[in-house]
């Protein structure tokens, strides 16, 4: 299914990854021996139906959530080794995330949402590049505003650009534009492959909208804590096709 | 509803549990006040009922009754004993002469045993009888040349019974007597002070007061009642004496004590009072916090049918829980601070008496309605804005809009300007009695505070800017974080340092004032003295030898000596404040504030104060009519005026050489000395100090070492002051350990965000301890400036020649700050730490 070329470093990748939350009668198992590649310079869209473990598989990429079992890397890191201390920074040099809402820190500006997770690590970033993001996601003249004097839409294109200011291995989107309308939803979207196409960024976004996935280069579908689908090339219909086989 | 309030106040325990300990100091303060208050009363009522437990009459000189501080009262001739004691109505009479500060034991080592604190007693004895208090312990009553005294000091002293004893006379010469025994007072204990007792000859002897007494106890004849007693008495006194029934000056000591006790006790209940009106604004943000928090919930409940009413009296019952809870552990915690405070004012010599503390009902009462009381006011206006919830809040999504700021500022100024005006109708104005004066300061104060505390959040956003700047440039993104977290929400950090500012406030106007009276002090001292010396009674500034003078200027080393005696005289036939002291040398040591004539006024001259002269319509070479203590009378010619910058604290002023001839005894209270030209001063001084080698109780000091034992003086009441005022900081720790938890409560999902990003966990406890330290800064900031002003306010107006200039400590006010800045890191801590430990992912997903 996948092509993956040996010689090329996954930008993250999961190893027979298994998560149980609670344990004895109660326990659920989110995510069931789970294995897959995130290859560099590539947009995946994780798709699945509500408790399918799509944000679960996401948040032990991440480095939010811990497995059960199994191994989780980014670039060649293995995340079960690092104390919270290096995790934490491997999230603010390695890793970009942008969440459905409440994405910026309320009491800063834009700018300064932009540039945080630097400045969390006492850096000043390549300010040539992050001038290039700025730009690209088209936020020149909203830099000294503050998260409540911007739409939706900015809110988030300001937080792909913080994604990407500090050009992370890989940027994880969990639902990126559930909160957006659906003009200023494609316009993140767009952004967001364009990171892809244009400067070789990594993306990874859990979505359950199909049009949404469709903008992505591979689409997995999750259900039961299984990877039960993995599309390349996706358009909508065909993802809708496979969630309602999913489904039913 | 009830059981719906209980367990709304369970789900925010830890919270409630912080703002009920900030009630709690206030109201164990209050509850403490009162039982010290009465158990001290009890206790003084029973020895003074111990001490006059015999006693059917007493005959005393009229206008005497105890009450002076110093003992040196109007005394009289020891005739009348005889002739009481002959009365068939009396059974027994015994005089008494006594005096505090007079004559010292001396040990092998030639070193006087004194206490340090409490003061030395002289006093005569006849050994035990039916109206005598002193008990005795071991030996016998002193009698001739024999002497009783404490075993305290005989321990001290080295003393035993039997063996001679040297004791320092009030002139500076020893006498050898033999102690005779060991007593003690009433039901046991002195308080401290030495008994030095001899029988009333011997004692007369010592304090030179031959043939005198203070005053004549007797006990009646079986089946004579006390008034009949004093009836029998009466025709046998001049009219210048008079007998009362024992009844009467136990009733009259008790008020004595009583009144002290008063004073004392309102004090405390006075610092009682401010914490707990500091802990109001606590309780206060607690209750506004939590309902904004809970509208969604109050909606809820609103939209399945509960009426506004019933949301209202929730927050009133979890309220009232709260206060009532608090009165109990108050009332409990008020043992403790009673017992607290007897001890530290215990070691700061003050020894109360041993007893038991109690608590009255009254006490209880109060205690209830004042902590349920103050909960309950508190919550009002949160309680009104749970009411006002709609049903629809529950559907809105996300954070509460922020309320402008419109209603605040027009609250806080119709509290503020009232305020302010009561504050100086109280200060400058004459609101007509202490009371009436010090209620205006109160309410002035409480409403000023209230209106500044309100107004502020208009500005603390801004000012917590500024003073984040350096933070935010120094450490970076979490400094920016903590600046903008600390101006984020004015109402809350305005509400949250109102306890610190109040607290910092009232501290700081203690340290404007002190400094104040301190500068003034100085400037009175450099300009009013020029004695190269004083020489006064260390103590409390008794009587002491007039001796000392003539001994001193016989020094080759002293250039001028005058003394101070303070006289009891009449001035054309009235009693007045007047003083002697030795005119011709007088003006040289200090400024007499003579006006006109001469201070050289002579035994045939007085002088007199300008505004006496003014109000008796006197002018320089009238002549008045005076009368001295032994009833000699004649007529002195006035020579000169004097103003208010005269050191003397008096109306009147004689010639020394006059008045020790017409006085009892050749006493002053102090002297002043001025050296040769041209001996060196620490020559001089060693001279001086032989001389007064024999006066143990006295002090030798220049301008410098005086100065400085004022400061020690003034500073220690600061102290104590300013530590009583330290329990607002507590309160206001309490309500800054609050707010924090509330603000990282509510900013979770924030918190995950920032966590998520790549902050680490010391990034963010670090960035929650500067906006703690950023908020303290602004309350204390605050605090100090209005200190300041009020601290200006006083001096301006207590403003006589006491208090001449304004001083401001600016090295105690920068520390004030930033021990406000580490109050608010030390209150961030446990949050900072919470704020640390908050899971990622949970925190992300919060709603």
């Amino acid at each position: 299914m996948s092509t993956s070329q040996e010689s090329v470093l996954p930008a993250a990748r999961l190893v027979d990854g298994v998560k149980t939350y609670g344990s004895g009668d109660a326990a659920v198992t989110a995510l069931d021996n789970v294995s897959v590649d995130f290859q560099p310079a590539r947009f995946t869209a994780i798709m699945g139906p509500s408790g399918s473990g799509k944000s679960t598989l996401m948040h032990c990429i991440a480095g939010l959530d811990s497995l059960t079992s199994g191994d989780a890397y980014i670039g060649e890191t293995r995340l079960g080794d690092l104390k919270d201390r290096k995790l934490t920074e491997l999230r603010r040099t390695e890793v970009g995330f942008i969440f459905q809402a409440f994405n910026l820190v309320p009491t800063l500006t834009a700018e300064e949402n932009i540039v945080l997770p630097l400045m969390l690590g006492g850096r000043k970033g390549d300010r040539e590049w992050i001038d290039n993001v700025i730009d690209t996601v088209g936020l020149r003249d909203r830099l000294t505003h503050r998260p409540s004097e911007l739409s939706g839409g900015q809110q988030q294109r300001v937080a792909v650009a913080r994604a990407l200011a500090s050009r992370p291995t890989i940027i994880f989107a969990d639902e990126p534009t559930g909160n957006l309308d659906s003009n200023s939803g494609s316009e993140v979207l767009a952004f967001m492959r364009r990171a892809v196409d244009e400067f070789g960024q990594s993306i990874v976004m859990v979505t359950h909208d199909a049009s949404a996935a469709s903008n992505a280069h591979r689409v997995l579908f999750l259900n039961d804590g299984h990877i039960v689908h993995d599309m390349s090339d996706p358009t909508a219909d065909r993802i809708l096709d496979t969630m309602k086989s999913i489904g039913s | 509803m009830l059981r719906l309030a209980l367990k709304g106040a369970r789900a925010n325990l830890g919270r409630l549990i912080l703002t009920l300990l900030s009630v709690v100091l206030g109201v164990a303060f209050v509850s403490g006040s009162f039982v010290l208050a009465d158990s001290l009363r009890s206790i003084f009522d029973q020895v003074s009922e111990d001490a006059f437990a015999g006693v059917d009459a007493q005959v005393r000189a009229v206008g005497n009754d105890l009450n002076s501080s110093n003992a040196e009262v109007p005394r009289f001739s020891d005739e009348y004993i005889s002739s009481i004691a002959d009365l068939p109505e009396a059974k027994y009479a015994e005089g008494g002469i006594f005096a505090f500060e007079r004559a010292y034991t001396v040990d092998a080592n030639g070193e006087v045993v004194r206490p340090t604190g409490p003061p030395v007693f002289t006093g005569s004895w006849s050994g035990p009888s039916p109206v005598s208090s002193f008990r005795i312990i071991d030996g016998e009553a002193p009698v001739g040349q024999q002497v009783a005294i404490d075993p305290i000091q005989a321990e001290r002293g080295g003393f035993t019974v039997g063996e001679p004893v040297t004791v320092s006379l009030p002139s500076g010469e020893l006498e050898t007597y033999t102690l005779s025994g060991t007593i003690d007072f009433g039901e046991g204990g002195t308080g401290g002070a030495f008994f030095i007792l001899f029988d009333l000859p011997t004692t007369q002897h010592v304090l030179e007061l031959e043939g005198l007494v203070d005053s004549i106890v007797v006990a009646a004849a079986d089946g004579v009642s006390p008034e009949t007693l004093v009836a029998a008495i009466a025709p046998v006194l001049p009219d210048d004496l008079e007998a009362v029934t024992g009844a009467v000056v136990i009733g009259e000591q008790k008020e004595d004590f009583g009144t002290f006790i008063n004073i004392f006790g309102n004090i405390l209940l006075g610092f009682a009072i401010v914490v707990l009106f500091v802990s109001t604004f606590i309780i206060n943000n607690t209750f506004a916090t939590l309902v904004g928090q809970r509208t969604r919930q109050y909606g809820l409940m609103r939209s399945i049918g509960a009426s506004g009413k019933q949301i209202m009296q929730m927050v009133f019952l979890e309220a009232g829980a709260v206060g009532f809870a608090a009165s109990g552990i108050g009332l409990v915690g008020g043992f403790g601070v009673a017992a607290g405070l007897k001890k530290l004012f215990s070691t700061a010599g003050g020894e109360f008496p041993e007893g038991p503390l109690e608590i009255r009902l009254r006490t209880l009462i109060v205690v209830v309605v004042v902590g349920m009381g103050v909960s309950l006011a508190s919550a009002v206006v949160p309680a009104l804005r749970a009411a006002r919830v709609a049903p629809l809040e529950a559907f809105r999504t996300g954070g509460q809009p922020v309320r402008p700021l419109k209603v605040r500022i027009a609250f806080g100024s119709a509290v503020l300007i009232p305020g302010i005006a009561l504050l100086c109708w109280g200060m400058f104005g004459d609101p007509g009695g202490t009371s009436a004066t010090l209620s205006a300061i109160g309410f002035g104060g409480a409403l000023t505070f209230i209106g500044v505390s309100m107004l502020s959040a208009m500005f603390a956003g801004a000012v917590a800017s500024v003073i984040g700047a350096p933070v935010a440039r120094l450490r970076g993104v979490t400094g920016q974080i903590a600046q903008g977290n600390a101006r984020r929400n004015p109402k809350r950090t305005s509400s949250t340092v109102t306890a610190l500012m109040i607290g910092l406030a009232l501290i700081s106007g203690v340290a404007v004032l002190t400094r104040s009276i301190l500068d003034s002090f100085d400037e009175f001292l450099s300009e009013s003295i020029s004695a190269d010396l004083f020489v006064f009674e260390s103590n409390q500034n008794l009587e002491f030898s007039g001796a000392l003078v003539d001994k001193l200027q016989t020094l080759p080393e002293v250039d001028q000596v005058a003394g101070f005696s303070p006289l009891e005289v009449r001035v054309d036939g009235d009693q007045v404040r007047a003083t002697g002291f030795d005119s011709v040398t007088g003006t040289s040591v200090v400024n007499m504030g003579i006006t006109e004539g001469t201070a050289a006024i002579g035994t045939k001259g007085l002088a007199v104060l300008d505004t006496t002269a003014t109000e008796l319509g006197l002018n320089l070479g009238d002549t008045v009519t005076v009368e001295f203590e032994d009833g000699f009378t004649t007529d002195l010619t006035i020579q000169g005026i004097f103003d208010d910058r005269s050191v003397i604290d008096a109306d009147w002023l004689f010639d020394r050489g006059l008045t020790r001839e017409h006085r009892i005894t050749d006493a002053i209270t102090f002297a002043g000395i001025t050296f040769t030209p041209g001996t060196d001063p620490a020559v001089a001084r060693a001279a001086v100090e032989r001389v007064t080698g024999s006066f143990p109780q006295l002090a030798v000091q220049d301008n410098t070492e005086f100065k400085q034992q004022a400061e020690d003086q003034i500073a220690q009441l600061q102290i104590v002051i300013s530590g009583l005022l330290v329990l607002c900081l507590v309160v206001a720790f309490f309500g800054i350990v609050n707010t924090m938890v509330l603000s990282v409560l509510e900013r979770t999902r924030e918190i995950g965000l920032l966590r998520a990003v790549g902050m680490t966990r010391r990034q963010l406890q670090s960035s929650v301890r500067w906006e703690a330290a950023i908020i303290s800064v602004f309350g204390a900031l605050l605090g100090v400036v209005l200190g300041v002003i009020l601290g200006w306010a006083s001096v301006i107006a207590i403003s006589d020649s006491f208090i001449s200039k304004t001083g401001i400590p600016w090295g105690q006010l920068v520390t004030f700050v930033i021990v406000g800045g580490i109050l608010g890191v030390v209150a961030a801590w446990f949050p900072a730490r919470r704020a640390a430990r908050l899971d990622v992912l949970e925190a992300i997903s919060t709603d």
